[in-house]
């Protein structure tokens, strides 16, 4: 459906697996402009299909925001398809749908993105209606009202539901303390309560602005043609002045967080989280490759070490995986979930994930499994060229939190520079006892389920 | 930048031209012991993807519920003597990727590879071992059986889920696809080695088999790569045709306690095998009621009309035999009795009175506009492929896809919908905390 909200967990496992691509590779050529009122524009051409993907990208997410204000950003999102002075609510998305288009658009913790993909001639109109709503959206109180509602099923349907996702989000407030990663993208519920229309009047104000954005299109497309485009709609939007933006910094940790989750449920689930730099953050980019080839190590594949000895070997796991998000704006979390196998309990799985990190500080890992990761992530980024949303992806990412399109050319041989050596120094550097928050989700006794079953009856609606 | 409503409409609109798109070319041929391949030559791309899909799904499983699902998760935890960490290697070492998975009629491997010659000889040789040679080791079957029962047991924490399994169950009964894919903890558990061998060795045959390929290979290639797959394969016997599915007498309503915040909502009945001849009526018609985001209906009515839900849809799904139509919702506890009657209203006066003719134009723009959308990656290609052969399809369905749906009419929406969607024969199945809820 609509509107998703990507969270960062997903995503960087979602990650290595797909990794960047080479720089001299044929058809990963990036043309890039900036318009005079600061739009930035990318583009790359594939002409494998007569296809195109668009994707307007805004440096605004749920790391921009403040207690009380949480979730602001995902609702601007959905009220962007609420109206503009020129069109009703709803509208952009029949145009869209009538030019044979698809359209959706995400929010994350550092980004909010829009995209429509549609057959190549059709650039003209989504760039058109792209350009109108980062102007002339109207937002209605009518609407706002409504859409409010649909957040607030969306996030009984994602979080409140769904004991792992609810046991992720108790996780991150306990993890951070200062850094607004702390708070759920789609906003607490008591915020999203309390949300005015004038809130969303000033984020709009505030952050959707050409010069706070990027445009990518990828696919069946001439560069000169989308910069032209691009100038024709959007060169007469008026720049905004901005501040700074505020560099959030996380307060030292300066010893072990423990927690209980008590959820209706199941499976027991693990968390556990180790304070680390993203690549925009590290001090020199070589501790942010090696903790990416760490994750892959750990579990980048089914020959990775957690599934081999902690689901096969020791058996102590059903499952059990790694994430790291290489692209975060701020400093992250190496993270690790899991649920445990069989009769084996929370702290059994949680010492075999630390009794894995202890051997990562004691041996360098072999050049073998080395050679796999790199294998993994060369393979990757020629996948990755099959689909161009994935390739447009790449580009507004790295752009939108800061680190520059261009670390995406630099990727796969940053990873293939990574040593056994660097990978030991980051694991004992990083992996720290006292820089670690663990969360037990610890299932409740679900009701009795009763069952009541009618048959027959008026089925007419009425 | 001011733009008049009119002017920026018009421009739009007037964007709008009948596309040209060139539809590939399903290259086909049989191996000596009957497995039939389907194959898509494209450029640009040095990746080939593969489908191996026997018709061996869950509804084959007979007594033993959840052996389908068992014995194609053990496929590649053990091969020709190799351990599963031995087979994860030689293909990770090279980048490829190897799946498996398990619908009600079908259980596939999906594979992926680099084409370079010495990756895919490494890579295509553990995708051959996986398939011929599995060993179903004691200690695997016993390690992957106890992860079933575990997924089991989790699923009966997902009120979506629930709500699924239930709704299969009251609509199929007992037809073989009522039960779930995965089986029932009883009778997994009850699964020995030898049943899992037993299921193997007649489902996993040359007959059932039809292997999908899409990447940048020659013919003569992928013939030699497909002979090295499969030559070994004995021919067996073709799946056994799997029962008709009964017609349901009357309205069904279940509803089942769940301490969550929402209610799960699905209201359906079965409908559509494959290659049906009111598929493209049913299709376009449901495109319209549910099918297309905010353009349809349902979401209109449930969402942006009444606040009422995040997600809400209907579809199709054809399968061998009756497949079902499903709508579907999930919204607060306590707006459950409207949700209900929104549901039926819509479904109800989309059955009475078909879509209007804006509606299908639109709809008609909106999937021949989108088609080449379908088929824009080799990932794309290898499932429409996959889903029109596996179908039964004719191998120019492609071809004919676009003038198919120009052709449909409001009468024959109407008409399709009439006869195939009884609303007096529906299920409904509610899964959420008791608030007075009724199916009336």
């Amino acid at each position: 459906m609509k509107k998703s909200v990507i969270t960062l967990f997903i995503l960087s496992v979602f990650y290595l697996l797909v990794g960047f691509s080479a720089v001299d590779k044929p058809g990963n050529i990036v043309h890039e402009k900036v318009l005079e009122n600061g739009l930035k524009v990318l583009v790359k051409e594939d002409r494998r299909a007569p296809v195109m993907v668009s994707q307007v990208w805004y440096k605004v997410g749920s790391s921009y925001e403040y207690n009380g204000i949480t979730g602001l950003s995902h609702v601007l999102e959905h009220m962007m398809f609420q109206g503009t002075e020129q069109l009703k609510p709803g509208e952009f998305s029949k145009i869209i749908a009538a030019n044979g288009g698809r359209e959706n658009a995400f929010t994350g913790a550092d980004y909010t993105a829009y995209f429509q993909t549609m057959e190549a001639s059709r650039l003209e109109v989504s760039m058109k209606l792209e350009a109108d709503r980062m102007q002339h959206l109207k937002l209605q109180e009518k609407e706002f009202v409504k859409e409010r509602q649909v957040v607030m099923e969306e996030r009984r349907m994602r979080t409140d539901d769904k004991p792992q996702a609810k046991a992720y989000e108790y996780f991150k407030a306990m993890a951070y303390v200062t850094t607004p990663y702390r708070n759920p993208i789609i906003g607490w519920m008591e915020d999203l309560q309390s949300m005015k229309l004038t809130d969303l009047a000033d984020w709009y104000q505030r952050w959707y602005a050409p010069n706070n954005a990027t445009l990518v299109v990828v696919g069946d497309v001439k560069a000169e043609n989308v910069f032209s485009l691009a100038e024709k709609y959007f060169a007469d939007i008026p720049e905004v002045p901005f501040e700074t933006v505020r560099e959030f910094k996380e307060v030292d940790q300066v010893g072990i967080r423990r927690g209980v989750v008590k959820q209706k449920a199941k499976l027991p689930y693990l968390l556990m989280g180790y304070h680390v730099p993203s690549l925009r953050t590290s001090v020199n980019d070589q501790d942010a490759y090696a903790l990416e080839v760490l994750s892959g190590i750990l579990s980048g594949g089914n020959s990775a070490r957690l599934p081999a000895n902690l689901v096969r070997g020791e058996q102590v796991a059903s499952e059990v995986s790694v994430g790291y998000d290489l692209n975060a704006r701020l400093s992250t979390l190496f993270l690790f979930d899991g649920v445990p196998a069989g009769e084996h309990s929370l702290g059994d799985l949680e010492k075999s994930v630390l009794d894995q990190l202890a051997l990562l500080k004691k041996n360098r890992v072999t050049e073998q499994e080395l050679a796999r990761i790199k294998a993994q992530v060369i393979a990757a980024s020629v996948y990755e060229k099959d689909s161009n949303f994935y390739q447009a992806m790449q580009l507004g990412m790295l752009e939108t939190v800061g680190v520059g399109w261009q670390k995406e050319q630099e990727y796969v041989a940053k990873v293939k520079a990574v040593t056994a050596e660097q990978l030991q120094k980051v694991a004992k550097k990083y992996f720290v006892e006292d820089h670690l928050t663990v969360v037990y989700m610890e299932p409740q006794a679900l009701n009795s389920e009763k069952m009541v079953k009618q048959v027959g009856g008026s089925q007419h609606a009425n | 930048m001011r733009i008049k409503t009119r002017g920026f409409l018009g421009v739009l609109l007037a964007l709008y031209s009948a596309i040209s798109f060139a539809v590939p070319t399903i290259q086909h041929w049989q191996t000596a012991n009957g497995v039939k391949v389907y194959f898509v030559p494209t450029d640009g791309l040095p990746i080939i993807d593969a489908q191996l899909v026997f018709k061996a799904g869950s509804a084959y499983d007979k007594k033993q519920l959840g052996v389908a699902a068992l014995t194609s998760a053990l496929l590649d935890q053990g091969a020709n003597g190799l351990t599963a960490q031995q087979i994860a290697e030689q293909l990770e070492n090279v980048g490829a990727h190897l799946s498996t998975s398990t619908s009600r009629d079908f259980s596939a491997i999906s594979f992926r590879s680099l084409t370079d010659k010495k990756v895919l000889k490494k890579s295509w040789e553990t995708l051959t071992q996986v398939l011929n040679k599995p060993d179903f080791n004691l200690a695997d079957v016993q390690r992957e059986k106890k992860q079933t029962l575990l997924a089991i047991k989790g699923r009966e924490e997902s009120p979506g889920i629930i709500a699924q399994l239930a709704l299969y169950q009251q609509m199929y009964k007992k037809h073989p696809y009522a039960n779930p894919i995965q089986g029932l903890n009883k009778t997994v558990e009850a699964i020995k080695v030898s049943d899992v061998k037993a299921f193997y060795q007649t489902n996993y045959v040359a007959k059932k088999l039809v292997v999908v390929m899409v990447g940048g290979i020659s013919r003569q290639k992928a013939e030699k790569l497909v002979d090295t797959l499969v030559s070994h394969l004995k021919p067996g016997v073709a799946a056994m045709p799997l029962p008709a599915v009964s017609k349901l007498g009357k309205a069904v309503f279940v509803h089942k306690d769940y301490p969550s915040q929402q209610t799960h909502l699905m209201y359906a009945l079965p409908v559509m095998a494959n290659n049906d001849p009111d598929y493209f009526a049913l299709t376009v018609g449901n495109h319209i009621l549910g099918g297309s985001g905010f353009s349809s209906r349902i979401v209109k009515e449930i969402r942006e009309k009444r606040g009422l839900a995040y997600s809400a849809y209907s579809y199709f799904h054809p399968m061998v035999q009756q497949g079902p139509f499903i709508m579907g919702l999930q919204t607060r506890n306590e707006k459950v009795a409207e949700a209900i009657k929104a549901t039926k209203k819509t479904l109800h006066s989309f059955i009475e009175e078909g879509p209007t003719e804006e509606e299908l134009k639109a709809a008609k723009n909106n999937i021949t506009g989108g088609f080449a959308l379908r088929l824009d990656s080799n990932k794309k290609l290898l499932a429409n492929v996959a889903g029109l052969v596996n179908s039964g399809l004719p191998l120019d369905y492609l071809n004919t896809y676009i003038e198919n749906i120009k052709t449909v009419s409001i009468k024959q929406i109407i008409d399709a919908f009439q006869r195939r969607v009884v609303q007096d024969n529906m299920v409904m199945v509610t899964v959420g905390q008791p608030l007075s809820v009724s199916g009336q």
